[in-house]
């Protein structure tokens, strides 16, 4: 997938703004607080209708302004072009998307249909934060590759929600709950197993990409991997039906406690994303520098994995990255960048790519007071 | 400040408390409203105000009707050996309008949600296994919306019934009519190949 253009009206600090892409890679060089970021976050909103860190869609308006809109043609790897609208009311707090001049049977419909992975500083937090960030993480990308699995998980969401509910009131006034539990068990059971089937499978193909990509990167011998934790005890298999009846022996076992809890103890929600190099956890053993190769190895993994599985390259936005990493690192991911795909990436200063790809080997802007224009 | 009138505000407030309208479409209706001839605003106060004394739930079923039992339920013409349970009485609206189902209904007149405050004791789940009891049925049709809710209340009535020994059947859920496979999403899909009958 390619954007052959993009359109930014009344979007963060930019009035308007309108760029042709190559290609290839196109580079956003401005200083601090300019408005890059704002171009990928555009972008984003083009290829999943949200934002990449912002949870709300007022907080992307220009000030003073009423609506924004971001404005872009795909060109897919079969010469299809997708002509994409997506523009947001604030005083309905209404956004509505069209692709081709139709609009989507839903938002989460659209999710993956233009595959895009997103490396900016936020992102720090697969690595350094909390179990709920590397889920989250899994979930995007597999959402991507996979519409069902997102049905799968809204639906898994909203169980979980309806069965917290019962344990939470029967906290409150305690009586027995057996009966009007067990729909809802019945229910999270079904849809959990086959989200964390679907995660355990994910793993196995997604690590050794992990592995290869880290391998570009790092240039030093070591060993990544990923291992999924469950709160499920699964014997080795992790087909479908047997996640099934083993979520549902977990769910059994651990009743009591969660009666206590009034909250539901086991199923995908609680599980874990392991990550390891050497055998040692990254979180609390790793140094800085394996903390950010290792994120660059998953971004780069998830890359190949969204080829292979949506048959079309995803848009690679890179976000202030150069500064993020030494130098040698940045040169190996934007070398390996530029093999994989359309990417858009921003930047403080140029050097870095003049070196890396020579002077005419990608399409420069420069982005000052959101205003983006061409370097000749 | 007040730009129209209390009345005007009143009726709109009014209108916006309905399933789909906004503040601006109950506006719209208020003002629709006033230019009305009299005669017409009459026919639709009546209208609104029949509907509550008219309108009752048919004491076998409990699908809307105005006589009691509804003419479903009153029908010789009905098999009076099937019984399909759906959530709302305008569920029954739609399985009529196949006319293909000769059977009977229960309106549960809702789903299970416990967010909602929604239990068993809130559907009438008593009334239809009452009904059983005395009426000799030979096989249960579950037809409830393919959502969260609609699934658990399935389940519940399922694990209910299953000890009754009627049989015990739910409506398929899969592909429309009419359209192509490759177009169908992924999660219908799966759903449907999850459903597959034995030819």
């Amino acid at each position: 997938m390619r954007l052959r253009n993009v359109r930014l009206v009344h979007f963060r600090n930019h009035a308007e703004t309108a760029f042709t892409c190559s290609p290839d890679v196109n580079v956003f060089v401005g200083k601090n607080g300019e408005g890059k970021t704002n171009i990928l976050e555009g972008i984003s909103y083009l290829c999943l209708t949200k934002s990449f860190f912002a949870a709300s869609d007022a907080t992307a308006l220009q000030l003073g302004t009423e609506a924004f809109t971001a404005q872009g043609s795909f060109e897919a790897a079969d010469g299809l072009t997708f002509d994409t609208v997506v523009s947001y009311q604030g005083a309905e707090r209404r956004k509505v998307m069209t692709v081709n001049g139709q609009a989507p049977e839903s938002m989460a419909a659209m999710v993956g249909q233009f595959p895009v992975v997103i490396l900016s500083p936020e992102n720090s937090n697969i690595t350094f934060g909390g179990p709920g960030d590397r889920r989250r993480f899994v979930d995007l990308v597999i959402s991507q590759a996979s519409r069902g699995y997102l049905e799968d998980l809204l639906e898994y969401r909203r169980v979980l929600r309806q069965r917290n509910r019962i344990l939470a009131d029967n906290r409150e006034r305690p009586g027995s709950v057996t009966a009007a539990l067990e729909p809802w068990t019945e229910s999270l059971v079904n849809c959990g197993a086959r989200i964390v089937a679907r995660r355990i499978r994910f793993v196995q193909e997604f690590e050794p990409e992990v592995r290869t990509a880290f391998g570009r990167v790092a240039a030093v011998n070591e060993a990544p991997a990923l291992e999924y934790r469950g709160t499920v005890e699964l014997n080795g298999d992790a087909s479908p039906d047997a996640v099934r009846s083993a979520f549902a022996r977990s769910v059994e076992r651990v009743a009591p406690q969660e009666q206590r809890a009034g909250l539901t103890l086991v199923g995908p929600h609680r599980d874990e994303l392991g990550m390891t190099i050497n055998d040692l956890e990254l979180r609390g053993y790793a140094s800085q520098g394996q903390h950010k190769t290792f994120l660059v190895a998953l971004k780069l993994a998830e890359v190949a994995f969204l080829r292979e599985r949506c048959r079309e390259a995803p848009i690679l936005l890179l976000d202030d990255v150069v500064s993020e990493l030494d130098p040698e690192r940045a040169t190996r991911l934007l070398t390996e960048a530029s093999s994989l795909g359309q990417t858009f990436i921003t930047a403080t200063e140029a050097t870095m790519f003049d070196r890396t790809y020579g002077a005419t080997g990608y399409r420069r802007f420069s982005v000052r007071a959101g205003q983006v224009t061409a370097d000749e | 400040m007040l730009y129209t009138s209390e009345s005007i505000e009143q009726l709109a407030a009014a209108f916006g408390q309905l399933p789909g309208i906004g503040r601006k479409t109950a506006h719209r209706l208020a003002l629709h409203i006033l230019k009305l001839p009299r005669e017409d605003v009459d026919v639709l106060a009546r209208a609104l105000v029949d509907v509550k004394e008219k309108v009752r739930y048919c004491s076998v079923c409990a699908n809307i009707t105005e006589n009691d039992p509804c003419a479903i339920c009153a029908s010789p013409k009905r098999d009076r050996s099937v019984i399909c349970v759906v959530e709302e009485p305008n569920d029954v609206m739609a399985i009529e309008k196949t006319n293909e189902y000769r059977g009977l209904y229960h309106v549960l007149g809702g789903a299970l949600s416990p967010l909602d405050g929604i239990g068993p004791e809130d559907l009438r789940i008593t009334e239809l296994l009452r009904r059983l009891e005395t009426q000799p049925t030979d096989e249960i049709i579950l037809a409830l919306n393919p959502n969260v809710e609609g699934e658990a209340t399935t389940l519940y009535l399922t694990r209910l019934l299953k000890p009754v020994g009627i049989r015990l059947t739910r409506i398929a859920r899969g592909l429309p009519v009419g359209s192509d496979l490759e177009f169908a999403d992924e999660a219908t899909l799966s759903r449907a190949i999850e459903g597959r009958i034995a030819l």
